[in-house]
């Protein structure tokens, strides 16, 4: 044991010196090339932090990154797909992207991602690996992606109306009746109406357990009577008599600072702060989440298989999973998204942007759900369009 | 029957430039062909069709559709003929047409933006209200995004009666409509009567495709219909879009069908209005010789309130794009600062002026080239784009770019963008341009100018008016584009309508308001460039007022 022991020691050491070769020839490979960074343009606060982050990359690294403003993810993956297609298998026009769950899911299946590459990252020695940032709605991430920062799903109210929210699904119905018309969520498959639907599922469905598994037809109707029995009761009482629903949680919001609505949701718990301080909120509008818990998840950014500056996006990457950068995401003040860093790995002086609160903000402690597996999304969002998605 | 010509115009063409007239026209319509043969392949596969009808947002999406363009389609001419029925050719009319170019530029996205603004239930129009109401929460009204359409066919038919009345603006240009209206008036004939019987069965025939187009447009239109437009199942086009753009192929496959839907739709609305046209020639027409007098017109003035809406409209947007914090019931925000403007985006701009500047310039250069020395009498099928859905076009489009290796340059994105500039432009054109007095071109050509010389000192000089109209035009069309500057662009060049779409789904009113107003100045200055160039150069030229 003692004799093979310096042995180890050196591999151990000889494997880090490759695995830093490495790394300085991605960073020299990167250096003067342009990455088409393809995220969702739809926030002031992100496009201004990713703005942030492209001019450090470039003066840091030489890296040019641009913003392709997307509206939906899924184009992206659509566009990825239809050039592989098309036989462009090293020239693609995605160089990264901002992905989760089904996009994730598909790209995957489709051998549409570079990789491995995520866990070899520098940076991801300071990942805090007791966060789900190795499985993407119970789809192994395999190295293929790398987690950007967490999200759960939470609810905003205001002060002045609401006094005592509702914490569960059943106190939801109840609250929706006593205020007839104003209560509502985004049509699915709105990424955030989608996410209330499954929080409802997993909160009405006794077996939690079958969700973690791909659907299949017995399950999906074992599962989901019970939503169905319960959206069947919630629909009258909606906005509009659930006739139409807001186009998204953004529109909610609006529609929550007008008075229209009682109840707004998000899927980041600082975002009520963030709008306060924007003036889009009102200084009494705060967040809230339900007793047992809402669902949480972590978002990703990954590299399509096509992509053309493969190295300039890993050197990107690094960066963003830096403890600067993720400690500019987090604070509230730049886009106030939590991080994904393990608060005990990262130095000092990153820690106290990290762990900052504003009024409006998530202040209770809310346990956190698994996502169910991906599979599920696109057969509940089929069946709710089929039962509701045309009165 | 075409009255409206004097004589058949002598023609002295060469071989060659007939062929590079067709060759350009080519180079923008034929790369689609492979795109348009895939649309073709699922066409024919029944079970995409048996898996639309069996979708059950597909009916209520059609009857939503249905409604709206309907609508759209006849209000939109009704506000258009009888407000130039009332005025033309008084004083009144000039003042008209002089709002015309301001009303006409306002991009729809923007106009659809302000429409919400002004009529949703917590808009300005409720808080107006609410003092008097007395509510303390928004008014539980219907009237954005109501299910079946209504309120996206008013704002379409406001939208379009100004395209309508530019078109009909621009038929009444010839001299002797004014005469013929004096004649009859003299003789004792009220203005409706007039319009009815001589006057609109000689502009009709003529504002038959632009009015096609209308109804293509409000079929198609995505961007308004996603604003205002019923949510529970949207649109058909809208429906058609979401399909298009989901990862399914089988979907894909279905949303290439269902544009061909909107297609099939567009055909029996031209054969219903064909039939309406001949009806109206066999049975309206009145020549008895009794002296009837005139209606009253709702319409018209039902359409000086949509002028003065519209214009309320964009005061609206620019007073959110300075809001700071304004939440129902306030009737005025809290307070106004220009800090949002300063931090604001202006690359998208920039991207717009050149786009819209050098694919309007090259569909002119085309759209005379064709006029001149291309085929006269088959423009029909250059029209296509205007009455053909954008979805399957701007995917076929960016099939070939594809392969080519074009997309997300410059060079493929102008190339786009010109298959809905060019036909607008002629479209436009057209008119105006077959009206020339083939005299003055066989006078100058006798006294020993080439064709090409006449075009460029007397022939363009003299219809400039239009050319610059119809650029103009063209222009705003680039400016408006979305599907194809997001397929062509592979997303990487964004405009104000890419941009102002991609933040309004922020819901933060102030950016949105900030983009409208950025992409509603855009064509301002195109149009009061377009007038201004024109007045200046008739100055001192009668035949060009």
């Amino acid at each position: 044991m003692i004799k093979i022991l310096p042995v180890l020691f050196a591999l151990s050491l000889s494997s880090a010196a490759m695995a830093n070769t490495h790394w300085n020839k991605v960073e020299a490979e990167a250096r003067g090339q342009t990455v088409y960074f393809n995220a969702w343009g739809g926030g002031e606060n992100i496009n201004a932090y990713i703005d942030w982050a492209a001019k450090q990359a470039k003066q840091k690294y030489g890296v040019t990154v641009k913003h392709v403003k997307v509206t939906d993810a899924a184009d992206v993956v659509k566009r990825i797909k239809t050039e592989v297609e098309a036989g462009r298998i090293a020239d693609g026009s995605v160089d990264f992207l901002w992905v989760n769950g089904e996009n994730f899911k598909a790209l995957k299946q489709g051998k549409l991602l570079y990789g491995p590459w995520a866990e070899s990252l520098p940076n991801w020695s300071y990942v805090d690996l007791k966060k789900p940032v190795q499985v993407d709605f119970s789809e192994p991430t395999d190295g293929l992606e790398m987690p950007w920062g967490t999200a759960q799903l939470t609810f905003i109210a205001n002060q002045v109306t609401v006094k005592n929210p509702p914490r569960s699904a059943q106190a939801l119905l109840a609250f929706a009746k006593a205020n007839v018309g104003q209560v509502s969520y985004p049509k699915p498959p709105d990424f955030h109406g989608t996410t209330f639907i499954k929080q409802l599922l997993l909160e009405l469905n006794p077996d939690t357990k079958i969700l973690q598994q791909p659907v299949n037809s017995e399950s999906m109707t074992k599962a989901t009577a019970s939503l169905w029995a319960y959206l069947d009761q919630l629909h009258p009482a909606l906005w509009r008599k659930g006739n139409s629903f807001p186009k998204s949680a953004a529109d909610m919001n609006r529609m929550l600072a007008d008075g229209e609505l009682k109840l707004s949701l998000t899927f980041n718990p600082n975002e009520a702060a963030n709008l306060i301080a924007t003036q889009q909120l009102p200084k009494t509008a705060y967040s809230f989440g339900f007793s047992k818990g809402t669902i949480g998840n972590v978002h990703f950014l990954a590299i399509p298989s096509n992509a053309k500056s493969k190295a300039g996006a890993q050197v990107f990457a690094n960066f963003l999973l830096s403890p600067e950068a993720q400690a500019k995401k987090a604070d509230l003040k730049i886009w106030g998204d939590p991080s994904v860093l393990a608060i005990d790995k990262i130095p000092a002086q990153y820690r106290q942007s990290m762990q900052m609160t504003a009024p409006g903000a998530l202040a209770e402690k809310v346990p956190t759900l698994a996502e169910p597996h991906s599979s599920w999304v696109a057969a509940i969002e089929a069946e709710w369009l089929k039962r509701y998605g045309a009165k | 029957m075409n009255t409206l010509s004097p004589c058949k115009p002598v023609r002295l063409v060469s071989k060659g430039s007939f062929w590079l007239a067709l060759g350009l026209i080519s180079m923008v319509f034929l790369p689609l062909m492979p795109g348009l043969y895939r649309i073709g392949v699922d066409f024919v596969q029944a079970s995409h069709w048996l898996a639309i009808w069996q979708d059950s947002q597909t009916k209520s999406a059609l009857i939503a559709t249905l409604t709206s363009t309907i609508m759209s389609g006849v209000l939109a001419l009704g506000l258009a003929l009888s407000i130039s029925t009332e005025q033309y050719p008084l004083k009144a009319w000039q003042a008209t047409v002089k709002r015309l170019p301001v009303l006409l530029a306002m991009p729809h996205a923007a106009f659809a933006i302000g429409f919400a603004f002004l009529f949703a239930p917590a808009g300005w129009l409720a808080r107006a209200i609410t003092p008097l109401a007395g509510w303390n929460t928004p008014p539980n009204w219907l009237t954005v995004q109501d299910p079946y359409g209504i309120s996206l066919g008013i704002a379409l038919a406001i939208k379009e009666s100004f395209f309508l009345l530019w078109v009909i603006m621009n038929l009444l240009g010839e001299r002797y409509i004014a005469q013929q209206i004096t004649v009859a008036r003299s003789m004792g004939y009220q203005r409706q009567q007039i319009w009815r019987s001589i006057i609109l069965p000689q502009i009709g025939p003529r504002m038959i495709w632009p009015f096609m187009a209308v109804l293509a447009y409000s079929l198609s239109v995505v961007d308004m219909a996603l604003i205002l437009g019923p949510g529970t199942p949207p649109t058909f086009a809208v429906l058609t879009w979401q399909w298009l753009s989901d990862t399914d192929p089988q979907l894909q496959a279905q949303g290439n069908i269902a544009s061909v839907i909107l297609l099939i739709t567009l055909l029996a609305l031209g054969i219903l209005l064909r039939v309406s046209w001949w009806l109206y020639q066999r049975f309206a027409l009145n020549f008895t010789g009794i002296r009837q007098p005139n209606r009253i017109s709702v319409m018209s003035r039902l359409y000086r309130l949509s002028v003065w809406m519209s214009f309320g409209l964009m005061g609206l947007i620019f007073i959110w794009s300075l809001a700071q914090s304004w939440f129902f019931p306030s009737l005025w925000p809290d307070a106004l600062s220009i800090e949002a403007w300063m931090s604001a985006d202006f690359i998208p701009f920039k991207t717009s002026l050149w786009l819209g500047l050098s694919s309007s310039f090259l569909a002119l250069v085309m759209v005379l080239i064709w006029l001149e020395w291309g085929p006269r009498h088959s423009n029909a099928w250059l029209y296509a784009p205007l009455i053909f859905p954008v979805i399957p076009l701007a995917a076929a489009q960016y099939f070939t770019l594809l392969h080519l290796h074009l997309d997300g340059t410059a060079i493929g994105l102008i190339w786009s963008h010109l298959l809905w500039v060019l036909p607008y432009i002629l479209l436009s054109l057209a008119g105006a341009y077959r009206q020339f007095d083939p005299r003055l071109m066989l006078t100058a050509q006798a006294l020993g100018y080439s064709r090409w010389k006449t075009c460029l000192y007397i022939k363009w000089p003299l219809l400039m008016r239009p050319i610059l109209a119809a650029t103009a035009l063209g222009f705003t069309v680039s400016i408006a584009q979305y599907l194809p500057t997001l397929f062509a662009g592979a997303g990487r060049y964004s405009t104000v309508t890419t941009e102002a779409i991609a933040l309004s789904s922020s819901g933060n009113r102030r950016t949105m308001a900030i983009q409208s107003v950025l992409l509603m100045v855009l064509p301002f200055l195109a149009f009061g460039l377009a007038a201004m160039v024109s007045n200046w150069r008739a100055k001192h030229r009668r035949g060009l007022r």
